[in-house]
Parts: structure tokens; sequence; C-alpha cells
């Protein structure tokens, strides 16, 4: 509506149940602070056509208000710019250290821990980590487009507890979330469904920040000191620069532990595949970092298969979802939005190259494997709904015994599953479904001090 | 007494630096053209075309025209919708 109001036509905005104060925050993000809404109680998509319709007769008075007159049309609802100084009192340092972190989390600043303090000094020392200006503009970090500024994601690393080395890592990850078509960034960021970024590092740069990429990479825990600290300052910069806060920006159903972003480096040395970045172009000695959505995770557990076919099966037959991509899938040259991660431990990894595999193999191989009825797959997205795809009507034809009879790839084609080789030897993979699957990568090397 | 000096976190938003106002809005319902933009998310349409029959009940000189938009609307419906309407309504599903 935003972008009609834009063209110079009036619009009027229906927003549904707690959707009132996302509608504030997104008309301030897209630069229409004043757009005109009515509010009724319940969301619509999963409602019964008598509540609809109650609703929408009740809300038609105020709708025609709204519609027509003389309205404040001024920008409203625009916030002061934020102040550069906090200050807070306390009756010795640790003392206003805790009233900091309360006032700060009252503010929703914060992910819920306790924050170290930006002060100036640590602010100074953190940006000591890059060569770029503080007022660089790194990106207009999404969903609310807060100017990323090298100073801001400094105040924001030092919270999280991050130390100057990580700061390029940080930049970067920002940079690529900001890189994704906008699309897949409001699907990851706003979406009701709990969506997550994780992020991966490549490169020399893994090694020399000590990122761990072997046993126990994505849990808690001091060898994973790098990897939980900068992906704390990334959360945190989503919040405080991209303004990503919950029920305004975030509009999550239920959330995710994923949220707390996930920051892992490939482990490189017990990979016999060609490392993720250079898959994807890069040079071996590039540092990178790529930010990939993540929907879910399933714990895969192989209890004895020793053959490339038989671990590759394993991953394959835990590659089923039960859901499929019927509104993307074939519409437009983006095509399917759904990607399978698939983060493959280095004895799986060896077994299957030594069988004769590349990476490109082994995922065809995995694509193959992943079939599964269609009737289980869409019936999340009601086949007698008006805003099925016009690609995907004739499935409008078959009987719901016909649909589940159908088998189909979960995924579009072999592209759409991404192999990372991670962790210890012990063939337990992890897989991850990626929707909206958006990964974006960026050379760290040139926020670098030189 | 201690006093703990921070920089703040909060980065500046885009949008609002470059806050635009809202389009005026017309003085009567009388002969409008009102575009019903539909996101596609179920039971959208079903609100809005209950708005489209209230509307002409209203005002029979009202003209309505519903569209299909998406999400999010393509470029070329959003400029159908903005060419064709002198105001239109819209309705998030979730």
């Amino acid at each position: 509506m935003v972008e009609i109001e834009k063209q110079g036509t009036p619009t009027v905005l229906i927003v549904s149940g707690r959707f009132e104060n996302d509608a504030k925050a997104s008309a301030r993000a897209f630069a229409m602070p004043g757009i005109r809404y009515v509010v009724v109680p319940w969301i619509f998509r999963n409602l019964d056509r008598q509540r609809t319709l109650q609703q929408t007769e009740a809300a038609f008075d105020t709708l025609t208000r709204e519609l027509t007159g003389d309205l404040q049309t001024t920008a409203q609802n625009v916030q002061l710019p934020p102040t550069r100084v906090e200050r807070f009192e306390g009756g010795d340092y640790l003392d206003a250290l805790q009233v900091m972190n309360r006032e700060f989390l009252n503010r929703d600043w914060g992910d819920g821990f306790p924050m170290m303090p930006a002060t100036a000094s640590q602010v100074a020392r953190m940006l000591a980590g890059t060569n770029l200006p503080p007022d660089h503009v790194v990106c207009d970090l999404p969903p609310g487009y807060g100017l990323a500024t090298v100073e801001k994601i400094a105040i924001n690393s030092v919270m999280a507890g991050a130390e100057p080395e990580h700061l390029p890592v940080i930049i970067g990850g920002l940079k690529a979330l900001s890189n994704m078509d906008p699309e897949w960034v409001k699907s990851l960021l706003i979406s009701t469904s709990s969506h997550a970024s994780m992020l991966l590092v490549n490169g020399p740069i893994a090694k020399e920040l000590e990122i761990n990429s072997q046993a126990a990479c994505m849990g808690p825990g001091r060898q994973n000191r790098a990897n939980l600290a900068i992906g704390r300052a990334y959360t945190l910069c989503l919040k405080n620069i991209g303004h990503w806060y919950p029920g305004q920006l975030d509009m999550d159903v239920l959330g995710t532990v994923r949220k707390f972003t996930v920051c892992v480096a490939e482990n490189e040395d017990a990979s016999p595949w060609e490392p993720y970045h250079v898959e994807h172009g890069f040079n071996p000695n590039d540092s990178v970092v790529t930010v990939f959505s993540t929907s879910g995770e399933i714990d895969v557990a192989d209890q004895g298969n020793n053959t490339a076919e038989g671990l590759l099966k394993t991953i394959g037959y835990n590659c089923i979802f039960s859901q499929w991509d019927l509104v993307r899938q074939g519409r437009d040259e983006k095509g399917s939005a759904w990607d399978t991660i698939v983060l493959v431990t280095p004895d799986i990894a060896r077994h299957v190259k030594e069988a004769g595999f590349s990476k490109q193999d082994a995922k065809e191989y995995l694509h193959n494997l992943a079939e599964y009825s269609l009737g289980r797959m869409v019936h999340y997205y009601p086949l007698e709904n008006k805003v099925l795809p016009e690609e995907w009507r004739w499935l409008q034809n078959l009987s719901e015994e016909e649909l589940h009879d159908t088998w189909l790839p979960v995924r579009e084609n072999a592209d759409h599953y991404v192999l990372l080789c991670l962790g210890a030897d012990r063939a337990k993979p992890i897989v991850i479904p990626s929707r909206p699957a958006c990964p974006q990568s960026v050379c760290i090397d040139p926020y670098r001090p030189t | 007494m201690e006093i703990l000096s921070v920089l703040n976190p909060v980065a500046q938003q885009r949008g609002v630096i470059n806050a635009r106002n809202i389009n005026p809005r017309p003085a009567s319902l009388d002969g409008l053209k009102v575009g019903l933009l539909w996101s596609g998310t179920a039971m959208g349409d079903v609100a809005l075309r209950r708005v489209e029959e209230m509307l002409r009940d209203r005002e029979p000189s009202v003209q309505t025209n519903f569209y299909r938009g998406g999400l999010p609307a393509p470029e070329e419906v959003l400029e159908k919708v903005s060419a064709e309407s002198d105001i239109v309504i819209g309705a998030t599903a979730d």
C-alpha cells in the first residue's frame, strides 16, 4: 500500500489481529509513517467465513471515515533520532551496569541476557578491528532499514561481548543480509514463521579467529567463543540497527532459539570437497561469510551403514518435509525459494568422495531419493483456495487419493541442496530446511585492517 | 555514586529520514473509482468483497475494481491499480 501511496493514490489498509504495531513499524521503515489503516480483531487467514464477514462489517464505518475527508496527511508516527550517549547511575560501577542492563532490556535493545557496556573507549577499541571509518554506512539494514554505520555495528558488537577481530565478520554478515532479494529478506525476518539466519564462515579467517568447525560447533561452550560472540553481535545489530523487534517487524508466532544466530565455520581441512565459498566463485584464500535462512533442524543418526549409498540414503530419507513450495515452484525466473541444507559430517563426506561422488553427484543422489506424497506435501495449502498459482491448478482435478498416490521430489532440482562439511566424525548429520532459500556471501577481506 | 556512560546502539531509519506525507483524501465517495487490492492470502478476498458490497450499497455512484496482488504485489499490478483508482483499499490477512 505504501508503494501505491507513493504513486499518488490514497490508500486505506485493513490490518488484522496483532499486526497494528507491525503496520506502524513497516510504514516507518518504508518512509510513509502516516499511512491510514483500520484494525479488525482476528487474523483473516484461518478464520471462518462468518467471522470474517462480521469483523469486516463492524469496521466498515471506520474504514469509510479513513477513505474520505480532511484527515491529517503530514507524516505521523515519526521517531526522534536516537540519543548519542545514555547515562546510568548506580551506587558503584556494577550497580550502574545492572541499571543499564535492566533499562536496555526494558527497551528491547538486547537478547535477554546481560550485555557489556559500550563505553566510548570500548567502542574505540572495537573500531580498530576494521579499516572502515566509523561513519561509513555499510548498508541500510533490513527489516527496518536502519543506517548500519560502522560505529553502530561496533557498539552492538561490544554489547555482545565480541572482540575487535570479529568485527569484519559481523560487518560482512550484515552486508550479505542486506544484499538479499527484498522479498526473501522480508520472509526471513518479518514472517510469522520461525525463520532465522545462520552464518557460515569460510577461508583463512575462520582459523585465525578460532571459529569452530569441528565437534559441537553449533552449541554452547568455550570451544565456540568466537562463534557465539559473532552470532550474538549479528543478532543485536539486527535488533538495534535493523529495528527487528518482536511484534514490530519480527512477527513470529512461536519464535526459535535459532534467532540467537548460529555462526559456524566449514570444516575445510576434513572436507574432501571444495569449500562452499569456492563452489560459489570465491578463491580458496578469500575469507567469506555467507548468510543462510533456516526454518528448522532435523537430527539424523546413521547407526551402521558404511557405504556411500547407504549413508546418502539415510540423509535422503530424512530430507522429506511435509510441505511443498506450491506458491513459488515454477512460478517465475526466481524458481523455488526452498532449499535443503545438509551439514555432512567428515566421515560421511569421505565415504561419499571415495566412492567417486562429486559434491554435485551427491546432490543429485539426494534429490532422487527425497520424494514424498504430493497429497501430504500440499495439504497445508488448501487446493480449493483461489490463490493456487495457475500452473498448479491441474492439482485441483485430482481426488484426495490420487494426490496422496502421486509422489514428487520435495525440491525443485538438485541445485536446491546445499552440502556443507561440518562437525566431527560419526555419521550424525543435521538436515536443515531453508525457507526462504536466499544464501548471500560477502568477502570479508576488504573490511579487515590493512 | 557512579555514572556509566554508554553509546546508544539504536540506528536512525532511512524511512524516518526520508518520511513522506500521505496523499489528501477525496471529500466524499461520490463517483469515486475504488480499487480493492487482495494480497492473495486466504479470506482476505472475502473481507474485501464484503467491503465492495457495502460501499456500493452506501454510495451507488462508486465504481469498484477488484485486483489480485500477491505477497508482494508485482510492480505492474501496483501501477495498474494506482492508475485505475481514486482510492485503494487493501487487507493484510496475516
